[in-house]
């Protein structure tokens, strides 16, 4: 079989399994990993807005956090003093997200490299203690809580987060297509631009791409990402909090984005995943585990660059692979900061 | 192709107290190749970048197509119609072949379209294989631009300058570090362009530069030495003298 | 001057002075290494729990003053061969790694010394009077200690011939390695003499701060904005910008909150980085 059906039936088979944890789970006794998963869903999209600035456009963002906090605030205080239903906090929340990463990426887009990363930092750094010290506003440190309005209300039927299965599935859903939608961006003419750029910004501009506005592009693109995570965040938990606004919280999301791949598209999915999973088992019986996802930060970069989705990347083309030296090899000699091609390379269709 | 490819005025540039591009005034002829040649150091890539707008000119007017782009960013340039090729081959190395040129034909014809496949351009997809088919890459389109040889990411930089459809082309030592056979194809292609395409071309080659260029400026120490047609630079005495200074292995690019 | 006021500026002086030499360390790492060390601040921290722990075990703070820094050496060059120079190549992967490095130390503190956190009493005990008001002698101490170190540390770094080499390498690792300067050694002696200093700056400030595992956190962005402020490359513009924005926010907390000082440094520092990268005052190398 071809390395594209490969990974289509793995993306089948995974998309499958999502959707059946809320049935399957119970059944082992493991209610309780339902919101794990949901929780991963959510913390995915931070590192998907990590991954499409540093996989694809090549821009190491340190102050995602704060465009999460946008989101979770636009959401809680929408709620809260202007009672709007679901979805209205919901675009709210994104809208304010994006927003601030257009006015902030103005200013962040001109500078390149380290210096790109410092000012994200302080950017967020910024915000967090804005927020801390406003706490008539965001409630600061404790901060704010609110009930979440139901999500549909038609006539007596209504779907609202207090059922742990619904609340999910509206979850599934929303990542689901903030994932779509980012796939399709990476694989049309702007997330061309996006690879232009990122491999040779020279180039790019002398083949006619405004670098500035492709790099701010991304840049609240992955914002509008970060704000959806924060939104869908403060859904989960019914409040918002300064203290998640932290550089910390960006860095976690590097790690996240990092481990799984940072330029693979479902990679943030396999780095939260990963690292959530081990924590929910790790944090039971040794207090320490931090020390762990630090050494395996470390790791990571060291021996596995490419991360997670690299790697399986890698064993798919192992196993599909037939001929076509030339392709295996181009892409055996892939810059690991860079992608696993998106788009799988012409090979003999040998068999099915 | 316009009378007249490039008009520079009085163009200059210092890096502190050094003066790399000294009042340079010139027109470059349209419908000829021309070439710029001189010792190292003479300025000539710093002139170019003056003229793609990478580097900005402390004074003077750069003209093309009746516009002054002196100040202009250098995309917007490219959008112009000037495009160039650099002395160390630059292109999109983590990227195929294919999805390098069609960065370029896609940027061309200014499609952003965020929530559309690439592969959808049907036109594009065309287009892309004309231009692989017009340099010599037919067969390479999947491979990735870094596991070219040398002379075949030359020949893919080529095709991403001629997908900005150009009207002028800057070549920076195009067949810089090429053997005997890739130097024999790059030169026949630099040529076919030049006919439908104003060439203005860096080289070090005299051998290349004396057998195709129509029009030729010496530059030396920032500024204009000598032009002419070949015999006549050929047979300049101070050009040989600004060549003399310089022993047979510094001139190699 | 009002007494308070004038208490703030000292003891802004004396955190200045202190903070110098944490971030001429981070400053050498950067410039020389290329790597944003996000551990850096927990480096510190290292320094003020290294002091504290040897100080009351041994019962001599000056002790730990002498054997803190020279842990820091060693454990900067362990680092830099373990950590650093394997991911170097991925040059914007080290913040990464730095940041796993933070994780990995902060937890290392908590799980050893503990979540609680303490304080120490001064080694040297007492006031002295200083412009009309009775001023702790140790922090003078710590100041004119400070100043001593950041003087040696510029001493060294243009009279010796490993300074000398350090400055070459800085300045152009090619033309370094062709003159026979042993390149991959140098930076390796840069990142343990960096985090040496940083471990220095800990144990001077041990007796005049909480001693805790998170103390790094709040370091380490004061850090950055004397280099960014003073100018990449340009030490002494880092010593000059971190005695200016201690002392600063220092005078601007006694008529507004901590916060809104820390928000107005860090926005001025965005400035810095957009209108001016090269940083405040001339000199700068790169």
């Amino acid at each position: 079989m071809t390395l594209a059906r490969a990974r289509l039936i793995c993306l089948a088979v995974f998309v499958l399994a999502l959707l059946a944890v809320p049935y399957v789970l119970p059944a082992f006794g493991a209610t309780f990993w339902v919101n794990i998963v949901a929780e991963i869903l959510i913390w995915s999209l931070l590192a998907a807005s990590v991954n499409l600035l540093l996989g694809f456009t090549g821009l190491l963002s340190f102050g995602q956090a704060l465009y999460f906090g946008f989101g979770m605030y636009g959401v809680a205080l929408s709620i809260n003093n202007w009672d709007v239903g679901f979805l209205p906090a919901l675009v709210i929340g994104i809208a304010a997200a994006s927003a601030m990463a257009f006015v902030t990426g103005i200013f962040a887009v001109r500078l390149t490299w380290h210096y790109f990363a410092i000012i994200t930092v302080v950017f967020s750094l910024i915000f967090y203690f804005a927020a801390m010290s406003t706490k008539w506003l965001t409630g600061g440190d404790d901060g704010l809580s609110f009930s979440p309005p139901p999500v549909i209300e038609i006539g007596d039927f209504s779907l609202t987060l207090a059922d742990t299965t619904a609340q999910y599935y509206v979850i599934l859903v929303i990542v689901a297509v903030a994932f779509a939608l980012k796939a399709l961006v990476v694989n049309s003419p702007l997330g061309l631009n996006f690879k232009a750029v990122r491999e040779n910004d020279r180039r790019a501009a002398l083949i006619g791409i405004n670098v500035f506005r492709t790099r701010l592009a991304a840049f609240v693109i992955a914002g509008a990402l970060a704000g959806t995570s924060g939104a869908l965040f403060a859904f989960f938990g019914r409040y918002a909090s300064a203290s998640y606004m932290f550089y910390h919280v960006s860095g976690e999301a590097i790690v996240w984005a990092v481990v799984g791949g940072s330029g693979a598209l479902l990679g943030p999915l396999f780095g939260t995943g990963a690292l959530i999973v081990f924590r929910e088992l790790a944090s039971n019986f040794w207090e320490n585990y931090l020390l762990a996802v630090g050494a395996i930060t470390i790791l990571v970069v060291m021996f596995a660059p490419r991360g997670i989705a690299g790697a399986w990347n890698d064993m798919l083309l192992a196993l599909t692979a037939r001929g076509g030296r030339s392709a295996t090899t181009a892409i055996a000699t892939a810059e690991p900061a860079g992608d696993a091609p998106d788009h799988a390379p012409t090979r003999s269709n040998a068999d099915g | 192709m316009a009378d007249l490819a490039l008009r520079l005025s009085g163009v200059t540039k210092r890096f502190g107290g050094l003066v790399a591009v000294d009042d340079v005034t010139i027109d470059f002829p349209g419908g000829q190749l021309n070439a710029i040649i001189g010792p190292n150091g003479a300025g000539k890539t710093t002139l170019f970048n003056l003229i793609t707008g990478e580097t900005p000119a402390d004074a003077g007017r750069i003209e093309f197509a009746g516009k002054d782009i002196a100040r202009l960013k250098p995309h917007e340039i490219v959008r112009r119609g000037v495009s160039r090729t650099l002395q160390i081959k630059s292109v999109f190395g983590g990227l195929t072949v294919v999805d390098n040129i069609r960065a370029a034909v896609l940027t061309h014809r200014r499609i952003m379209a965020p929530f559309r496949l690439v592969s959808s351009f049907a036109s594009v997809s065309a287009r892309t294989d004309e231009l692989i088919e017009e340099v010599g890459l037919t067969g390479h389109h999947q491979t990735l631009a870094s596991a070219l040889s040398y002379g075949d990411v030359a020949l893919l930089e080529m095709a991403l300058a001629l997908a900005a459809e150009p009207k002028l082309l800057l070549l920076d030592e195009p067949i810089c570090g090429m053997g005997p056979q890739e130097t024999e194809r790059a030169v026949a292609m630099i040529k076919r362009i030049a006919k439908r395409v104003d060439v203005i071309l860096i080289e070090h080659d005299m051998e290349v530069v004396f057998d195709i260029a129509d029009f030729i400026m010496v530059m030396a120490q920032g500024g204009i030495l000598a032009t002419g047609t070949a015999t006549e630079i050929a047979s300049n005495l101070d050009v040989q003298e600004a060549y003399l200074g310089s022993p047979e292995d510094e001139l190699a690019c | 001057m009002n007494e308070f006021v004038l208490a703030l500026a000292i003891n802004g002086l004396v955190w200045g002075l202190i903070i110098a030499l944490i971030a001429l360390g981070l400053s050498i790492i950067f410039g020389l290494l290329d790597v944003i060390n996000m551990a850096h601040g927990d480096f510190f921290m290292l320094g003020t729990v290294g002091g504290l722990v040897i100080a009351v075990s041994t019962g001599s703070f000056w002790l730990a003053l002498l054997i803190v820094p020279l842990i820091g050496l060693l454990l900067g060059a362990a680092i830099e061969w373990l950590v650093i120079r394997p991911t170097v190549r991925q040059a914007s992967l080290t913040i990464v790694t730095t940041f796993g490095l933070s994780m990995i130390i902060q937890e290392m503190v908590r799980a050893t010394y503990g979540p609680q956190p303490r304080r120490m009493s001064a080694p040297i005990e007492g006031t002295i009077p200083l412009f009309g008001i009775d001023y702790d002698l140790y922090r003078i101490a710590a100041a004119i200690f400070s100043a001593l170190c950041l003087a040696a540390f510029f001493l060294f770094l243009n009279r010796t011939k490993i300074g000398t080499w350090i400055r070459a390498v800085r300045h152009d690792p090619e033309t370094a390695t062709a003159l026979g300067i042993p390149v991959t050694q140098i930076t390796a002696f840069t990142f343990a003499l960096g985090t040496a200093m940083a471990l220095l700056g800990g144990v001077i400030a041990a007796p005049i701060t909480t001693v805790e595992f998170r103390t790094g956190i709040d370091v380490l962005p004061f850090c950055f904005m004397a280099v960014i402020i003073g100018g990449l490359g340009n030490l002494q513009g880092t010593v000059a910008a971190a005695i200016m924005l201690a002392v600063l926010e220092g005078l601007v907390t006694s008529f507004v909150d901590p916060t809104t000082a820390r928000i107005a440094s860090l926005a001025f520092m965005s400035a810095v980085l957009l209108l001016r990268p090269h940083g405040l005052f001339s000199g700068a190398t790169r």
